[in-house]
């Protein structure tokens, strides 16, 4: 699959402070890419790089094939924009508010009046088609701009903390949106700095610090790449056995890095860092089984996207 | 406005070719969408009605000042009474387009900076020229609101009589050169700034030196200028500089203008020019409303240019 949107080199420097480093991305068409970062890590001027509002100091940037800085109109008709911070106009209604941006889309006007209808119907807008946008709510608020995004069907939407500021039932509605616009093969690239917002929804990450991307590629790549080790935890019939003895012989298994020693509270659970695949695991098993131990459970535990977010940034700070 | 039959008859369609220059300004999204947020509900009305109100006071307080002598129409103390209600119409149409027209714009681009919507629109396909020309439209059309409403009030000066065709076209003339080249003003003020605060003292301070401030320097230079020359025999070549570069001074003003023109009109009898005697011969002189006509659409042109290319900047920061 062709990328969409590609960053190469790109720094951003405003006098001595470096906003964005040396970032070199690729996004898939259909991704849905989530940009995670802390406050001030460069993810805004990142955004304000690919949307055609800033100039970045070197390096070079395309969407859809076309270049930021030398065709910005071919990027502007390719992309919607969502800022973290946007004002609406006072005096005006949600309908007009649409009409607005579509006639600045050059959408003709006999057009605008079934598509505004059908936009707001996919953000769930229609019965304050008429309100003034003042008036709305703050997830409103969120929702017109997105439904302002996809005026022009838009090939890349890029939406700059769309959950922030909303409240939990409002990021929900915001992330089933996101799913239907994904669905409607929309190329999604987004930024938040609260990591659970995105791990269910994106198909791709980027992690920036302090201007770095220090981490990029699909979920199941970063969760399955980036722990070296799988966690294995096998649970033992309390009291069955002498659990530091049946640890003794699990360290000596092929694939078995270490056996950490039980927990407080838990003294017949162990829990083992395995660095096999998925046949050598089988094969720990059989043989435990085989060994006639007291075996209530046996399984892995998923790491999620705190854990590699975690992993990677303690790193990047290390580094 | 929901009601969008009026631009789907056939008949608008049928001559959509000839009209696609004027409706180009009048769909313009942004024209369209700043008229509709202003012209909505009582308050649009209610300024209008407050102006007219305020005119109407005006008018009538002139009226009484004169109208003591007033035998009846087309004498000579009703033509008096005509010349000063024109001259009061126009004292209000040129502080609307030097004070009003030029605030309205002042905010134009900075207010969007402020709202945090400029951003939002400079991704959309809008070009710059459009954005800029939807600004200037919106505002003036207010302005020119203003002046039009003002013309059935300035039209009793024609009952009196005193007032010939030739003055009003020039007049109105000069006001809508004036309101297109200070709007710009205001605009290139708002794209320059960044607040509209700033924009606004900005526009103001230069309005006021354009329109009061200029006059005062005038008028120092002319009494510096006297005192030196008194008792001196004056080179012919000096006094023509000093009355041509009088005149061309005059133009960058718009009530010297204005008054300027419409004398010579009344004395000498000449719209364009004419010839004075001058203690050394003669001299060609000029009436300043054509080249005050000419500075200010240059002006409007530059301030134009300067503007798009300010919105169309590529951020730094």
């Amino acid at each position: 699959m062709a990328a969409l949107i590609e960053l190469q080199g790109i720094t951003k420097r405003y006098g001595d402070l470096t906003a964005v480093e040396d970032l070199t991305l690729s996004i898939e068409e259909g991704a849905v890419f989530g940009f995670i970062g802390p406050n001030g890590a460069g993810k805004t001027t990142t955004m304000r790089i690919l949307t055609t509002l800033l100039r970045p100091t070197s390096g070079q940037a395309w969407v859809a094939g076309h270049s930021v800085a030398a065709d910005p109109k071919a990027v502007r008709r390719a992309i919607g924009y969502m800022p973290d911070f946007f004002g609406v106009y006072d005096d005006m209604k949600v309908w007009e508010y649409l009409d607005f941006f579509a006639a600045c889309y050059d959408i003709p006007a006999a057009t605008r009046k079934g598509m505004i209808d059908d936009l707001l119907a996919l953000v769930d807008l229609g019965p304050k088609r008429d309100a003034y946008v003042e008036t709305l709510s703050r997830g409103m608020k969120q929702r017109l701009c997105l439904a302002r995004t996809l005026t022009h069907d838009p090939q890349v939407l890029i939406l700059d903390e769309p959950a922030s500021g909303l409240d939990p039932r409002a990021r929900i509605e915001m992330r089933e949106l996101l799913r239907a616009l994904q669905g409607m093969g929309k190329t999604i690239f987004f930024s938040s700095h609260i990591l659970s917002e995105v791990a269910d929804i994106c198909t791709q990450i980027g992690i920036i610090e302090h201007g770095r991307l220090v981490a990029a590629g699909s979920v199941a790549e970063m969760i399955g790449g980036l722990r070296a080790h799988r966690a294995v935890t096998v649970r033992l019939v309390p009291g069955a056995a002498d659990v530091a003895e049946i640890a003794l012989w699990l360290r000596g298994r092929p694939g078995v890095a270490a056996v950490a020693e039980p927990a407080e509270g838990e003294a017949h659970t162990l829990r083992l860092d395995f660095s096999g695949d998925d046949a050598a695991l089988s094969a720990l098993l059989a043989y435990i089984v085989g060994r006639g131990l007291p075996v209530v459970a046996f399984g892995e535990e998923h790491g999620d996207l705190e854990d590699v977010f975690m992993q990677v940034t303690q790193r990047a700070e290390a580094a | 406005m929901a009601d969008r039959s009026v631009n789907s008859s056939p008949i608008a369609q049928s001559d959509s070719g000839r009209r696609s220059a004027v409706s180009g300004l009048l769909t313009n999204p942004v024209t369209v969408k700043e008229l509709r947020s202003r012209m909505r509900g009582r308050r649009a009305f209610a300024v209008l009605t407050l102006y007219l109100l305020i005119l109407s006071g005006v008018i009538t307080v002139v009226y009484l000042a004169y109208s003591g002598n007033v035998a009846g129409p087309g004498s000579s103390a009703a033509r008096t009474a005509g010349k000063g209600l024109f001259a009061a119409v126009l004292a209000v149409q040129v502080f609307l387009v030097a004070f009003i027209g030029p605030t309205f714009t002042a905010g134009a681009i900075s207010g969007e900076r402020e709202r945090q919507t400029f951003d939002l629109l400079r991704t959309t396909l809008l070009s710059a020229e459009s954005f800029v020309l939807g600004k200037l439209i919106s505002a003036l059309s207010y302005v020119f609101l203003l002046v039009l409403v003002s013309i059935p009030l300035q039209s009793i000066a024609f009952l009196l009589g005193g007032l010939s065709l030739t003055e009003l076209v020039i007049s109105q003339l000069l006001i809508l050169v004036a309101a297109v080249a200070y709007a710009l003003y205001g605009l290139w003020c708002s794209a320059a700034m960044r607040t509209t605060l700033a924009a606004t003292v900005t526009t103001f301070a230069g309005m006021l030196f354009v329109t009061f401030g200029t006059p005062l320097l005038a008028g120092m230079v002319t009494v510096l200028g006297t005192t030196f020359t008194i008792g001196r025999v004056i080179n012919p070549l000096f006094e023509a500089l000093a009355l041509y570069g009088g005149l061309t001074a005059a133009a960058t003003n718009l009530p010297a203008t204005l008054i300027l023109s419409e004398s010579i009109f009344l004395s000498e009898d000449a719209i364009f020019g004419f010839t004075q005697s001058t203690a050394t011969g003669t001299i060609w002189l000029f009436s300043p409303w054509p080249l005050f006509i000419l500075f200010h659409l240059l002006a409007a042109v530059a301030l134009y240019i300067l503007i798009v290319r300010r919105v169309r900047r590529v951020s730094d920061v």
